[in-house]
């Protein structure tokens, strides 16, 4: 039990609270709502929900991850160089460059909403939900040593 | 005005069948095709992963995809165009299942390794377009003729050019052939199904199909090249495939070009209808560019088989597969489905409308794309450049796979609109597939399962003047090594690990980087460079802490210091599983032409009493095999180096031109060196490359006996290879040292030391014994004799020098490195008889060996 214990407890702390919490709105809230709202109470409580994620994820789940990440990587001697070579390097680099897509589509998918195209809306969640498990099943092929 | 209008699939005067059923038919059959397009396209993908990797998407897509579609459009059009009676309802479906069958069984024989499951594949597709064609001959003679009747035959001469090139594809598969055959049967069997399966068929449907893609009318005069090019085409086909089949290349040029000439002829009307009206869609445009690089390709192959020797052939077409399977057959299937898919699907104009419109959605694009890429597929530009082209290749074509069921679905009155879940979930999965092969790219070599992944580390490795900077790596087991190699000498350089990764050869101040993979077991590393081992150019990657490896490698390497020092104890014991090398000579194979197959490799082997040396091998034994024949036999030697540096041939027994059968080859490469044994005689063969003293004193030699004519039957024949001992690590500074010093360690009969004193070779009294001794060096020779005995016969270099009906008797024959001969003696009584050099420092020093003479 060290300081990067801690440090790691919180990186995947908050990747679980975001991934959960998409998990959470499409396969429980989502459904539900569909089912038990009247169209604009559902488009109301949608759109809030939309808005508290997005606001978790600019104040909490980005600095969090962004900060931990980088000193996970400091403390286990990751440079930019060794980004590329084969084995732990390439697998981060897959992994950044997949959470950028999450990130990407996730973004998309909050101007797309504003803008009232419900079934693009749709695909960019579904994209980022599953590229955000992708990143989880990369963090877990990490080598742990 | 004899110009005509030709509506395929919508001709009124043909309802035989309700277009229900036929669009029905068609669907599946067309679904058959796909899903072969799509197999292909994922063969494409996974690239070198799958077994026999080019040959697999090579024929998942002309036996799964063209065939299939050949097999269906073929009877299409002739029904259509001909008026035939629609065959029997059960024939299409029975061969549609059949064929493939007998596909499924080819590919997966040939992929799993049951090269029989793969003939019998084979066999059933032979027989099925067999079959189709005989259908297709017997409808057409029933009917009445008309102005397609060409058709028929331009379609039963490429269904008879399937049955040949099949069968030519069964005999391949089944690896029954001699290695020379398999060149050139490959190039013959490539050229049948090609040019006259796939290209008679195309040539052949599109004096119809092209006029009414561009919806325009036949041109005047289509009927006359249409009968005149095919005996042309099929001439020239039939004098190629000949030519190349036997080796004959200027018969295998000419017909090539005569089949081109053919091809242009038949090719006329095309240009003049397209003149007429020029291409404006998306099926003709793609049909007009794959009609070009048709041309480009038959073009290309008719140099190349002018300028190659026959066996070489089948590789120096390999570039231009893509331009004829993308460049031509794809786009000519892909062009001519786009137009008559929704044709055959139907379903009134506005369906047909729909239908077309949906293939045809970004054909500006695709085409472009495809005919864009081709040309750096062939052209020798970068790997990345041409990895580029190949991935926008695959994505144009493959488009289309997405879009033609989808047409198919629809007219089948299924409507497809994919949730934005699925379209979500496809792209997240095909985003984080991507990721996955990234990050899991780079893994040089296998590492072995189940061994943690560490850390990765690299280190910089510096190639200099005959060393390699550091000289040792020490690494944590399980570490991820990566290299950067750089060379800062003036001469190039490269560095191999004993895993088999290696950097390309670099040049003065280049650099590479080497994936060494996960290192789990101490491994050696050296320049592959000629003689720069020799002279110092190692290195070793230590891995801390696996005591067992380090200890095992230790005293190997303890053992080999201890020989290199102590004298060898030669009265010691064999190990008990040494076998000693059969001696006994037998009499040469019947026939006058030897197939043989050698294969280089690197083995280590007991030269002496319980001493193991590595030594370098032609299959698995120095010496290598004996090969034996008559006067005039012919030998046709595969030679293959499964070896980790160049080896090469050298056959004393034949004479040629060296240059190419003698030719060094790197490790994974074959050659075939034939030769005709004119004179007779005890020959050496041996590694060709230089430096010869190492490879020969490594053990890369053998003995070719080629009988004299008049060779008398003996009761006993053995032969015996004299070659020299070198003790250590072969390549390294004080191994060859000692052969540049002429000081071997011991001197060797049939390779191991003293190895027939532990095993004696045998006779009885008064039987006639002869024994052939070649003189391998590489430094020394020998004067062969036999204690106790008298020889009355003597052969030596290509003479008798005295025979049993002389008054004299001879004590010895001498060799110089690299001659042979043999003796003749009658053992006169029971007893054991050592048999020596008489060199004594020889004799003593391992080149000795017993004749256990006993009564029976």
């Amino acid at each position: 039990m060290t300081l990067w214990t801690v440090v790691r407890f919180l990186h995947v702390l908050s990747a679980m609270l975001w991934v959960g919490g998409q998990l959470t709105v499409s396969l429980v809230v989502l459904p539900l709502a569909r089912r038990r709202l009247a169209a604009d109470q559902r488009g109301t409580m949608l759109s809030a929900i939309g808005r508290r994620f997005g606001h978790f994820t600019i104040a909490f789940f980005l600095p969090v991850q962004i900060t931990t990440g980088v000193a996970l990587a400091w403390h286990k001697g990751v440079t930019w160089a060794s980004l590329a070579e084969p084995g732990y390097g390439r697998i981060l680099a897959a992994k950044l460059a997949l959470f950028c897509v999450v990130m990407v589509a996730a973004t998309m998918h909050g101007i797309v909403v504003s803008r009232g195209r419900p079934t693009l809306a749709r695909v960019l969640a579904v994209t980022s939900l599953v590229t955000s498990l992708g990143v989880v099943l990369l963090a877990t092929a990490l080598p742990a040593t | 005005m004899t110009s005509t209008d030709v509506r395929i699939g919508t001709d009124p005067h043909t309802p035989p069948e309700p277009p229900r059923r036929r669009a029905s038919w068609h669907a599946r059959a067309n679904a058959v095709v796909l899903a072969w397009l799509a197999l292909t396209a994922a063969a494409m993908a996974a690239g070198d992963h799958l077994p026999v990797a080019p040959w697999l998407a090579i024929h998942v897509f002309l036996l799964g995809a063209v065939t299939n579609a050949i097999v269906t459009w073929t009877e299409h059009f002739a029904t259509a165009l001909l008026r035939l009676p629609a065959p029997a309802r059960w024939w299409p479906v029975a061969r549609l299942a059949a064929l493939n069958a007998g596909i499924a069984a080819v590919l997966l024989g040939a992929a799993a390794g049951y090269p029989a499951v793969a003939v019998g594949g084979a066999v059933v597709v032979v027989g099925v377009v067999a079959g189709h064609t005989a259908v297709l001959i017997k409808q057409a003679r029933r009917a009445l003729g008309g102005r397609f009747a060409y058709l028929v035959n331009w379609y039963t001469c490429s269904g008879i050019a399937l049955v040949v090139g099949g069968t030519l594809g069964g005999l391949l598969v089944s690896g029954v052939l001699p290695g020379v055959w398999e060149e050139r049967l490959t190039a013959a069997h490539a050229h049948t199904n090609l040019f006259g399966w796939v290209g008679l068929t195309v040539l052949g449907t599109l004096f119809t199909l092209w006029p009414t893609v561009l919806r325009t009318r036949i041109v005047d005069g289509v009927a006359g090249p249409a009968r005149r090019a095919l005996p042309l085409a099929v001439a020239g086909l039939t004098l190629a495939v000949a030519g190349l089949a036997a080796g004959l290349r200027w018969a295998a040029a000419a017909g090539v070009v005569l089949y081109a000439a053919a091809a242009v002829l038949a090719l006329v009307p095309f240009v003049r209808t397209a003149r007429q009206r020029r291409p404006h869609n998306g099926a003709a445009w793609m049909l007009a560019a794959g009609v070009g690089w048709f041309v480009a390709a038959l073009a290309a192959d008719a140099a190349i088989v002018a300028t190659r020797p026959p066996e070489e052939i089948a590789g120096a077409v390999e570039p231009l597969l893509p331009l004829l399977l993308a460049g031509f057959i794809g786009q000519v299937l892909i062009g001519a489905l786009t137009f008559l898919l929704p044709v055959v699907l139907g379903g009134g104009p506005a369906a047909l409308k729909r239908t077309a419109a949906l293939l045809e959605q970004g054909w500006k694009t695709r085409t472009a794309a495809v005919n864009a890429a081709l040309p750096l597929i062939a052209l020798p530009v970068p790997t990345w450049a041409q990895q580029a082209a190949w991935a926008v290749l695959l994505t144009a074509l493959a488009a289309f796979v997405v879009l033609a069921p989808v047409a198919i679905l629809r007219s089948r009155g299924r409507e497809l609109t994919p949730s934005p879940t699925a379209i979500g979930l496809a792209l997240g999965g095909v985003l984080t597939a991507l990721a996955v092969g990234v990050a899991g790219s780079g893994f040089g070599a296998p590492a072995e399962t189940g061994a943690a992944i560490g850390e990765t580390r690299t280190v910089d490795v510096v190639l200099g003047d005959m060393v390699i900077d550091p000289g040792v790596i020490d690494v944590e087991p399980g570490t991820e090594l990566v290299l950067q190699v750089s060379n800062s000498d003036t001469q190039p350089h490269d560095l191999r690990l004993a895993n088999g990764a290696h950097t390309p050869r670099l040049g003065p101040g280049e650099s590479a980087t080497l994936e060494a993979g996960v290192v789990t077991e101490p491994m050696e590393g050296w320049c592959t460079l000629m003689g720069h081992r020799a002279a110092g150019m190692e290195m070793r990657i230590d891995v801390d802490g696996s005591s067992g490896a380090d200890t095992a490698e230790g005293t190997d390497h303890g053992d080999h210091q201890a020989h290199d020092t102590a004298p060898l104890n030669l009265s010691g014991e064999m190990s008990p599983d040494w076998r000693p090398y059969d001696a006994e000579l037998r009499p040469a194979p019947g026939g006058t032409e030897h197939e043989i197959e050698i294969t280089a490799t690197e083995v280590e082997q007991e030269v002496a009493p319980g001493v193991h040396q590595p030594v370098w091998t032609f299959n698995g034994t120095a010496p290598g095999p004996v090969l034996r024949g008559e006067v005039g036999d012919v030998f046709t030697v595969t030679f293959t180096n499964d070896g980790t540096m160049g080896h090469g041939l050298d056959f004393h027994a034949g004479a040629l031109a060296p240059d190419r059968p003698m030719r060094t080859i790197e490790p994974g490469q074959s050659l075939t060196y034939q030769f005709r044994a004119e004179q007779a005689g005890a020959w050496l063969y041996h590694c060709s490359t230089p430096p010869m003293l190492q490879h020969i004193g490594n053990g890369m030699y053998g003995a070719v006996i080629v009988d004299p004519p008049d060779l008398e039957p003996v009761d006993r024949e053995y032969v015996l290879v004299q070659g020299e001992l070198y003790l250590g690590e072969p390549g390294s500074e004080a191994q060859v040292d000692a052969m540049r010093a002429a000081a071997p360690d011991a001197w060797m009969f049939n390779g191991t030391a003293a190895g027939y004193d532990h095993a004696p070779l045998t006779a009885t009294p008064g039987e006639r014994v002869r024994i052939w001794v070649v003189a391998a060096g590489p430094t020394s020779g020998t004067s062969f004799h036999i204690v106790g005995a008298q020889f009355d016969t003597v052969y030596k270099e290509g003479a008798y020098l005295l025979r049993p009906d002389d008054d004299g008797g001879a004590q010895a024959l001498d060799l110089a490195p690299a001659q042979g001969g043999f003796v003749e003696t009658v053992f006169p009584e029971a007893g054991t008889y050592p048999f020596v050099d008489h060199d004594m420092r020889h004799a003593e020093n391992g080149a000795h060996g017993i004749f256990q003479v006993k009564e029976n």
